[in-house]
């Protein structure tokens, strides 16, 4: 089975903040993952060095294959339009439509003229294929709306909508359902691994509901403080761990206050 | 305690320097307040009479002169009001393009990140290029530009129009720069994860996010530029403001007051109709927000 990331001993800095320490994790094609773990854990670091918006200061990192540390400017940027990416503040353009949003997907593949392009006149066959994509989560009537018109739920559709649009070999979301009810997150996360079993893209979301992660991933990754502390399948996690993975220093609660 | 009283002398000493510096500017430029009022008496009777003159604005020419068949002078009025729009307009729609242009040149949201030193040596260079360039534009006053083009190409329609589009796409350029700068970065970042290139999530991510405001402040400046228009009139070229200066020199004051009050209207009715499309612009930002 081959790679989708693969890292070893990867540190990460941003000046005297250390927010991944000696990181060594392996990630196959097609797995779903989990990464679950408080606030200031590193779980969005993480994500942003396997989408190689950040760089490893020490270590070595390497996405579906290719080594990051030998990779060009331009080889990077066609390695990112493999892997799709939900940040958690979605980064939707609010005062473009649904369409339009998800049509952007494709950009990375595409050459800067024909995204201008899709925006003004999108294809017949895009449209059409993004309606399928807007059919199949759930918000197919909204094609044309502004998505500053959406509601939350929505808006995270059509994030959801515009990485599948872009077919890529990997999904990476960040706490995709922290700011959503309780209803809708358990609907939006069985949608993401229902279609990362569909479509056979490999999967990993950062997430801090527990019971959430442990319902719907079959592996876990436990991180705190930028450290691997559990790997492995939701029944293993035994109840000492889970505390050791929440229990918070005094520093932690001082930073979630 | 001490701090307090000390900050609230040192705000009175700036307020009184301030008063002490008009006072001086006033001794040196000759002013007195008996210089408000008019030396003679015939000057108190023509200030009476542009006043009144408010009043009753003029329903008919003023002037003998003019013939019987000459259109009634507020049809005239709407001509000129008519004018005035377009070179308002036609300012407006040269100014907006080249502010556009100017203001991505002047702008550094969408510089490529990393980007090596050469590449950031010329950037830079661009940037404060026109940074200086859109500065000049717009240090030159309308009517400034519009006296060096008349004197460079006689009086023209198009001299006009170029004499209001240069210093609005200054202006405008100027303010895009910045709307475009201040956008949220989020959607961009995001864009950029999924590998569009810089100058792509620029045009698709940056670019519309900013449009509505782009549009709004541009709405604003048409405002600015039917007044701006209007002045022009003072220097020759055709609009309601030479009819208000024509009529001025003469002393012809109702017929002032009529074109006046055509002008202000229309400002007015602008006003209105660029409120009522920024209301639908931003319209999106949801019903419970002020």
């Amino acid at each position: 089975m081959s790679s989708a990331f693969e890292l070893n001993g990867v540190t990460c800095r941003f000046g005297d903040l250390v927010a991944i320490d000696e990181f060594s994790l392996s990630i196959a094609e097609g797995e779903q993952v989990a990464f679950i773990g408080p606030s200031g854990s590193g779980k969005t670091t993480l994500i942003r060095l396997l989408n190689t918006t950040a760089v490893p200061s020490d270590g070595s990192l390497s996405v579906l294959g290719d080594i990051i540390a030998d990779q060009s400017v331009e080889s990077l940027r066609v390695l990112r339009s493999r892997v799709g990416t939900m940040p958690q503040h979605l980064g939707l353009v609010e005062n473009l439509t649904a369409i339009q949003n998800v049509i952007l997907g494709r950009g990375g593949q595409r050459t800067t003229l024909r995204s201008i392009r899709d925006l003004i006149i999108p294809s017949r066959s895009d449209t059409e294929k993004i309606h399928q994509l807007l059919r199949r989560v759930g918000i197919e009537e909204k094609l044309f709306t502004m998505v500053s018109k959406l509601s939350g739920g929505q808006k995270q559709r059509v994030a959801i909508a515009r990485a599948l649009f872009q077919e890529p070999e990997i999904l990476l979301a960040d706490e995709p359902v922290s700011a959503v009810d309780p209803a809708r997150a358990r609907d939006s996360v069985r949608l993401l691994t229902e279609l990362s079993g569909e479509l056979g893209f490999t999967l990993c979301v950062s997430l801090h509901h527990l019971e959430l992660a442990k319902e719907f991933f079959p592996r876990l990754i436990g991180l705190r403080q930028g450290r691997v502390v559990f790997d492995g399948a939701p029944d293993s996690l035994k109840d000492r761990e889970l505390e050791s993975l929440y229990e918070l220093t005094a520093d932690e609660m001082m930073a979630d206050a | 305690m001490n701090s307090t009283i000390g900050k609230w002398g040192r705000r009175r000493w700036i307020v009184l320097g301030i008063v002490i510096l008009f006072l001086l500017c006033a001794k040196s430029l000759g002013l007195t307040p008996a210089g408000l009022v008019p030396p003679d008496e015939t000057r108190w009777e023509r200030a009476g009479a542009f006043f009144k003159a408010a009043l009753s604005p003029a329903m008919d020419y003023q002037d003998e002169n003019v013939p019987e068949d000459a259109p009634p002078i507020w049809l005239k009025g709407l001509y000129g009001l008519l004018l005035t729009l377009k070179f308002a307009f036609g300012g407006m729609s040269l100014a907006v393009p080249l502010a556009l242009i100017m203001g991505f040149f002047g702008s550094s949201s969408w510089w490529p990140e990393p980007r090596g030193w050469f590449l950031d040596l010329f950037l830079r260079g661009i940037y404060f290029a026109f940074r200086f360039l859109m500065s000049l534009l717009r240090s030159i006053h309308e009517l400034i530009w519009a006296l060096l083009i008349l004197s460079a190409f006689g009086l023209s329609p198009l001299a006009g129009m170029i004499a209001l589009a240069l210093p609005f796409s200054g202006t405008l350029g100027k303010v895009f720069s910045e709307l475009i700068d201040e956008e949220s970065r989020d959607a961009a970042a995001a864009l950029k994860a999924i590998g569009h290139r810089p100058l792509q999530t620029f045009f698709v991510g940056t670019l519309p996010a900013a449009l509505p405001n782009l549009i709004t402040y541009s709405l604003y400046r048409f405002e600015c530029a039917l007044r701006s228009s209007a002045v022009l009139g003072f220097v020759g070229i055709e609009t309601i403001g030479l009819y208000i200066e024509l009529s001025h020199e003469e002393f012809y004051y109702n017929e002032v007051w009529t074109y006046f009050y055509l002008l202000l209207a229309l400002i007015v009715l602008v006003d209105f109709w660029g409120a009522g499309v920024r209301a639908r612009l931003n319209s999106h930002k949801g019903a419970c927000e002020a």
